[in-house]
């Protein structure tokens, strides 16, 4: 992930995209990819290059569950919402690993180790229930095992 | 038939036949989200590395989901001859040298990971695939390709009559290709039903231009992954499809709108998407015919909302993905206002199969009403959660035994969700329903897009109730008060019985959440309540347990519970409170005590320790019995 981008780096990375030509998405994704997240510089870059405003911009990105505002941490834990999860007790793994971790869901810890993130169904239930460790799927959890897994990633720096 | 197309066909047909006689055994793995999950990346390393380091007569391809997507890695695997091809699963990385001495080096099976022959004849020790208790029954045919051919790979698709369809339609004046998918009885595969030929027919009546069509592959049920597969596994099926509906409908651009949650789909699809454009199959003058279209892959960003058609266009058209008030439909003022269809995944598949076998044979399977077959993805507490494509009318009963196995454990299945959290539950008596449209719709519920999600009696109906109504919640898109304020309420007097705090009243104040967000804006809206009002119904003594008698039989929700120290001496004591992320267990040797307000019911300490701690009732049926005779004294 590259550092702080500058106004003129953000408009070269953006400069392809049209208003009017259903670009906005397309654009935020741009800049996430590159930069890991969609900075304050970018929803006004966006908004100048697409031909229109910071307002519609952000409340675009607010909008939608996969855009980050702030980078992302070093880890990121996605916990798997979905029902088959749920069914196998996905939701005490997540109040285990959220007390574990003590972030609240959607949060980071405090030295930007762990992201832990709400997460939807992606059709892999067969290994229910499970989360997502930096997109890898790590399932057939138990809550010992969440709490464990929560413990070893928030001690490695 | 277009003399391009013609060619096309045929260069591929003898590069994929030049493939299959290479005289080496190859190895064509499952590559696909679910496989990924188990291990399939590392299933191949290991083979190429292996075919590489011993001089292997073997080659590695990859492929789409068979279906049996609890058992990946499954690898399908052509001996040097190509006279059979036998379908094996789990084979991990550890297995994989095994594997290898025994199908590559010995050239003999190995039974006991067998699946069955999926080409050739069956031996003494491996039936036919065919004959698998899971593939019994299904007629695949959006499935045919899917776990042979690699979906990176045009030709693959070209060489299987691949774009054939496209080509007839071609010769073929818009009316007649609306009127052959309205012959067909093709209904929209997302849930609704709509007729697919009458849908287009709108388009291609539309007076204005230009036109779109956008292909759903937001597949935002969870538990759902029917799109996932054909995406994965046969992406030109799809975009064969939205071409022969862009000639029905005189459509100029078409867009596939894809989940933020499919990366992998995403990707083959702009793969699928380049390819055909460098065959000279999307983009201006397409082979020569004069006709026009281009397809732009797009990703969504994570919102359940955007599956809803009107979300959808709105996310496309950059605005925030909130569902448009109806009408204008999309038909009319989609896309930056133009006449618009959209259609799911697996409704624009199917095209490519009626224009290339006509209707009459696409609509001889399922029912007098239903046509075509369809794709289910089964979840839950079942023994297979696996993707099959069988014809509409079975049994839910018959595809919950067929299909997934049964219940896990042999426990009874106390009931399902037939499509999605907007679709409502189904009690475990009603496992005769069949797998058709109406019998839902007359319940008040509905068969969605092919996720259907089973549980047993360890299930709690309220917890249940509880997903549903928070995934509601969370995914409002905020227009209507009726909805975001309603689903947020909902969640709290569910979160209020589930603490312990249950009141008679609840009942009424659910009756009129159920009869106020009727007046929503959308679907989303309309159907929030759903779970709750048929849970009430079909799970009706279970409620009364929670609101009257504080006791939740399942011992899930966290008021109603509680946890407690059972054995001082028993060893895995200290596990216990090692474990516990709340530090809940205290005292000392000889001495620990749950302190109940720390304590998040989370049931760790029961899982390494079961005989030291127990989970509880916390009101006792006895007391709260006691109790109200005592009040009625
Ligand atoms: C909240 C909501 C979410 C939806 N999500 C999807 C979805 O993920 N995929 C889909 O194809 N249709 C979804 N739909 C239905 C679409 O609005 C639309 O009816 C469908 O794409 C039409 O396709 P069909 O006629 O081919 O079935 C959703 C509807 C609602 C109300
Ligand atoms: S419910 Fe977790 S992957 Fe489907």
């Amino acid at each position: 992930m590259a550092a702080e981008p500058t106004t003129a780096e953000l408009r070269a990375l953006i400069a392809e995209f049209e208003p009017g030509k259903g670009h906005l998405v397309p654009a935020l994704h741009k800049v996430q990819e590159t930069y890991g997240y969609i900075m304050r510089e970018a929803i006004e870059a966006v908004a100048e290059q697409l031909n229109t405003t910071p307002a519609l911009v952000y409340g675009c990105v607010s909008f939608y569950d996969d855009f980050r505002t702030h980078p992302a941490a070093k880890t990121e834990i996605s916990w798997c919402s979905g029902p088959a999860c749920r069914l196998k007790g996905g939701d005490q793994i997540r109040s285990a690993m959220q007390q574990t971790l003590e972030v609240a869901l959607g949060g980071q810890t405090e030295d930007h180790g762990v992201g832990f993130h709400l997460g939807q169904c992606i059709g892999t239930c067969s290994e229910a229930p499970q989360v997502w460790v930096n997109g890898k799927v790590v399932g057939d959890l138990t809550v010992a095992k969440a709490i464990r897994l929560a413990r070893d990633l928030k001690g490695s720096k | 038939m277009n003399a391009r197309l013609e060619s096309l066909i045929a260069a591929a047909k003898q590069a994929w036949a030049a493939e299959r006689s290479s005289g080496k055994v190859r190895l064509t793995v499952v590559l696909d989200t679910s496989s990924v999950a188990r291990g399939a990346e590392e299933t191949i390393a290991a083979m190429r590395d292996a075919i590489e380091k011993q001089h292997l007569n073997a080659e590695v391809a990859i492929a789409g989901s068979w279906g049996f997507c609890w058992m990946e890695p499954c690898v399908a695997v052509r001996n040097a001859s190509g006279t059979e091809t036998v379908l094996y699963a789990n084979i991990t990385a550890e297995r994989v040298e095994e594997f290898l001495q025994a199908v590559v080096t010995e050239g003999r099976h190995v039974p006991e990971w067998a699946l069955g022959v999926a080409e050739g004849n069956p031996t003494a020790d491996v039936p036919l695939l065919a004959d698998h208790p899971f593939m019994k029954g299904q007629i695949r045919r959006l499935m045919a390709n899917i776990g042979t051919t690699d979906p990176e790979n045009i030709d693959h698709y070209l060489a299987h009559d691949g774009y054939v369809g496209f080509g007839k339609a071609l010769e073929m004046d818009a009316e007649t290709i609306v009127k052959e998918v309205v012959d067909s009885g093709l209904g929209g595969r997302a849930g609704g039903g709509f007729p697919a030929g009458r849908k287009w027919d709108f388009l291609r009546t539309a007076t204005t231009s230009p036109r779109y069509l956008v292909c759903n592959a937001d597949e935002g049920d969870p538990g759902a992954w029917v799109n996932r597969v054909l995406m994965e596994g046969d992406p030109h099926l799809i975009i064969e499809g939205m071409l022969i509906a862009a000639l029905a409908g005189h459509a100029d651009a078409g867009y596939v709108y894809i989940r933020y949650e499919y990366p992998l789909s995403f990707r083959r699809m702009q793969i699928a998407v380049q390819q055909a454009y460098a065959k000279g199959l999307l983009g201006n003058d397409i082979l020569g015919s004069g006709k026009s279209f281009d397809i732009v892959v797009f990703r969504g960003a994570g919102s359940y909302v955007c599956g809803e058609e009107t979300g959808l266009i709105n996310s496309i058209d950059g605005h925030r993905g909130m569902p448009r008030i109806k009408p204008p439909f999309p038909a009319q003022a989609g896309l930056w206002n133009k006449p618009t269809n959209v259609n799911n995944v697996e409704s624009y598949a199917n095209a490519p199969l009626i224009l290339r076998n006509g209707a009459e044979w696409w609509s001889s399977v399922s029912t007098a009403k239903e046509k075509g077959t369809k794709m289910f993805s089964f979840s839950g507490d079942v023994n297979w959660q696996g993707c099959v494509e069988i014809p509409f009318g079975p049994t839910v009963r018959s595809a919950l035994e067929q299909y997934a196995g049964g219940m896990t454990d042999g426990r009874p299945c106390k009931g399902f969700q037939p499509g999605g959290p907007l679709s409502g539950v189904v009690n475990g008596d009603e496992l005769d329903l069949t797998l058709t449209l109406d019998p839902y719709r007359e319940r008040g519920l509905f068969l969605g897009g092919g996720g259907i999600v089973f549980f047993d009696d360890t299930t709690c109906i309220v917890d249940f109730c509880n997903y549903f109504l928070a995934f509601c919640e969370m995914e409002s898109c905020g227009r209507c008060t009726t909805c975001h304020g309603g689903t947020q309420r909902a969640v709290e007097i569910i979160r209020r019985i589930q603490s312990g705090g249950g009141r008679q009243h609840d009942f009424e104040a659910f009756e009129q959440l159920v009869k106020t967000l009727v007046w929503s804006n959308c679907f989303h809206g309309q159907f929030a309540m759903t779970s709750i009002k048929t849970a009430l119904k079909a799970f009706r003594e279970e409620w009364i347990e929670h609101i009257d008698d504080k006791q939740c039989r399942a011992g899930v929700c966290e008021g109603l519970i509680e946890y407690r120290v059972t054995s001082q001496s028993d060893a895995a004591l200290a596990e216990a409170v090692a474990i516990c992320p709340t530090n809940a267990i205290q005292g000392e040797s000889g001495n620990y005590q749950v302190a109940d307000s720390l304590c998040i019911r989370c049931g760790a300490c029961v899982e390494v320790a079961p005989g030291a701690m127990e989970r509880r009732h916390r009101f006792p049926i006895e007391v709260s019995q006691g109790a109200a005779a005592a009040a009625g004294v």
